[in-house]
């Protein structure tokens, strides 16, 4: 649907985005990450032929996107809902049927469709400025869909939600693109809403792509430091490989040996990584098997999205996400003894340049 | 103070009773300016919008000379028009001098600054993300521009009244381009200054009036269009 190689946008303010290569496939919804900032906006605007790039190749629909003289043909086979998808000061049914419109089209059942998807055929005859922001989005997706484009382009589609009303949202996407089959590309620093919606996803950091792949090897196996600091591993920890037996590594990290299944050498220099929800909390020694279990204290205790957050004092620092009946179950607080544990499996190693 | 409450007594006979040289005179004052004002929207509109969205090479000094064009002196605009409208002037074929169209194309030289000035910052207002945002939803640049006009129709209709407002209140073009020639080219303003010259105050009070009642109502007319789907918050 998309393939994308050496692409190059610079800008006066010296931001460069380069992309070295980028393929979305046919009905795969591809989710783009990364920081403010990090160029996602621009890339996406490059796909919807909205900005020039200095070098590189793209091309869409098996059309060389780039040296098409006339991009408008391109343009209509896809849809692209903008970060601020303004809607016009009309009434939401026409705001809906301006795609069509914009085509010589006059199509009220495709209109009326669109709406029933995204369920805001109550709200056709209003005014679209008079509409709350969740019902605001809603008509933007519906207008997005109206002409059932092959290839949608998402740039933050859950900005300024609140929780609520992104789920029903999000739960409707979800079905409303796996229903059509169009590709999407999606562009988000809502790491939770890209989990949900994508079959793939790349990190974009600085203007470069740091890793793409499947959402899970990307939060479990992250490339590099930065992906890893963006996906969420809390613990990242410099160390060194002691040994390597049979892919198990012993690594020198915090002044304690940790244990992780990795194809490390022997003498290495990594990055332990781990995630908060692979730690386990407990107040006996048992570690039930898993390979790294520490003594530690617990530092401080603070909510953390539906769960919290325990910061652990094992010698190095650990961070642990606990569910809240744990927390009053254990009764976690600064100060308290407790043993942590982590099978070696749930840690990740990353090769580090001194 | 008596020959003023006179002159508005006679004034307003005047009017009432229908006299057929004012309203002849206030007719082609309102034709000759809506002719105007008219060509100056379907060129400044157009013109003020490629501007705003085009990007070129001295593209300031283009905006800067538009803005300054605002402030045009009428005589100087009808002194150009009737040197090029004259017998040995370059379009004295025309036979244009001292007639309705003349006068016509001196108030457009008049209000095209206007409107494309006005345009142009109305049209530059409109957030980039928004004319982007319509070109992702497939439309052409055309379409794209004539949706944000739409979009801004508060601001051009509000530039509409400015140009044309300039113009019915305007006199030193028509009257030089004009020549206040009675049942020809006299308008409601050169009337107003011939008749206030002559001692004739009751008449020029009379079509002094009439200029603001015309003024009001073509006003009035416009702020309808304006104001209407305004949302009221």
């Amino acid at each position: 649907m998309i393939k994308l190689s050496g692409l190059r946008l610079a800008f006066d303010s010296g931001f460069r985005l380069e992309v070295e290569s980028l393929r979305i496939r046919e009905g795969e919804v591809f989710a783009i990450i990364g920081p403010n900032g990090a160029g996602k906006t621009t890339l996406l605007n490059a796909m919807a032929l909205l900005n020039k790039p200095a070098a590189g190749t793209l091309e869409i629909m098996g059309r060389d996107a780039l040296a098409a003289a006339n991009k408008l043909p391109l343009r209509r086979a896809m849809a692209a809902v903008l970060s601020q998808p303004y809607l016009l000061n009309d009434t939401v049914f026409n705001n809906v049927a301006l795609p069509l419109r914009l085509r010589g089209l006059r199509d009220a059942a495709a209109v009326d469709a669109a709406l029933e998807l995204l369920r805001i055929a109550h709200l056709k005859e209003r005014n679209a400025k008079t509409l709350s922001q969740g019902e605001s989005h809603r008509a933007v997706l519906a207008r997005a869909f109206v002409t059932r484009p092959k290839l949608l382009l998402l740039d933050e589609p859950f900005a300024a939600l609140d929780e609520r009303v992104k789920d029903s949202i999000a739960r409707d996407l979800r079905k409303v693109i796996k229903t059509s089959g169009a590709a999407v590309v999606l562009v988000t620093q809502d790491q939770a809403g890209a989990l949900t919606l994508a079959d793939k996803l790349a990190v974009l950091v600085n203007g470069r792509i740091l890793q793409q792949g499947e959402p899970q090897e990307i939060f479990s196996r992250p490339a590099s430091k930065e992906v890893a600091d963006f996906v969420g591993v809390e613990t990242i920890l410099p160390g060194r490989v002691a040994a390597n037996s049979e892919n198990l590594c012993s690594v020198e990290a915090g002044g304690r040996t940790l244990m992780a299944v990795s194809s490390c050498g022997a003498g290495d220099s990594v990055f332990f990584c781990l995630r908060p929800e692979d730690v386990s909390v407990s107040l006996n020694a048992d570690a039930g098997g898993r390979r790294n279990n520490f003594k530690a204290e617990v530092v401080s205790v603070a909510p953390w999205g539906l769960e919290y957050k325990v910061e652990l004092d094992c010698g190095f620092t650990l961070q642990a996400a606990v569910t809240k009946q744990l927390v009053d179950g254990l009764g976690l607080k600064a100060g308290a003894q407790v043993y942590a544990s982590f099978k070696a499996t749930a840690a990740h190693l990353i090769k580090r340049e001194l | 103070m008596e020959f003023i409450l006179q002159g508005f007594q006679k004034a307003l006979h005047l009017i009432l009773s229908g006299n057929p040289e004012i309203f002849a005179i206030a007719r082609l004052s309102l034709m000759v300016s809506l002719a105007a004002t008219a060509f100056a929207v379907l060129a400044g509109v157009p013109l003020g919008s490629w501007i705003a969205v085009k990007k070129f090479p001295l593209k300031k000094l283009l905006i800067a000379l538009v803005n300054t064009g605002m402030g045009l002196p009428p005589v100087v605009a009808g002194l150009v028009v009737m040197l090029f409208l004259a017998r040995s002037g370059p379009l004295g074929f025309l036979n244009w001098l001292y007639t309705p169209k003349g006068m016509i194309i001196a108030q457009f030289i008049i209000a095209l600054p206007i409107i494309t000035a006005l345009s142009i910052s109305a049209m530059q207002n409109v957030d980039p993300k928004f004319y982007n945002q319509i070109l992702a939803l497939g439309a052409s640049d055309r379409q794209a521009v004539w949706i944000c006009l739409k979009e801004i129709r508060l601001t051009i209709v509000a530039a509409v009244i400015a140009g044309f407002g300039r113009l019915v209140a305007e006199v030193g073009a028509v009257m030089i381009v004009g020549g206040n020639i009675r049942h020809q080219t006299r308008m409601l303003t050169t009337a107003t200054v011939m008749e206030t010259q002559m001692g004739n105050f009751d008449m020029a009070i009379a079509i002094g009036l009439v200029l603001l009642a015309l003024g009001f109502i073509v006003n009035l007319a416009l702020t309808v269009i304006q104001q209407n789907k305004v949302l009221t918050r």
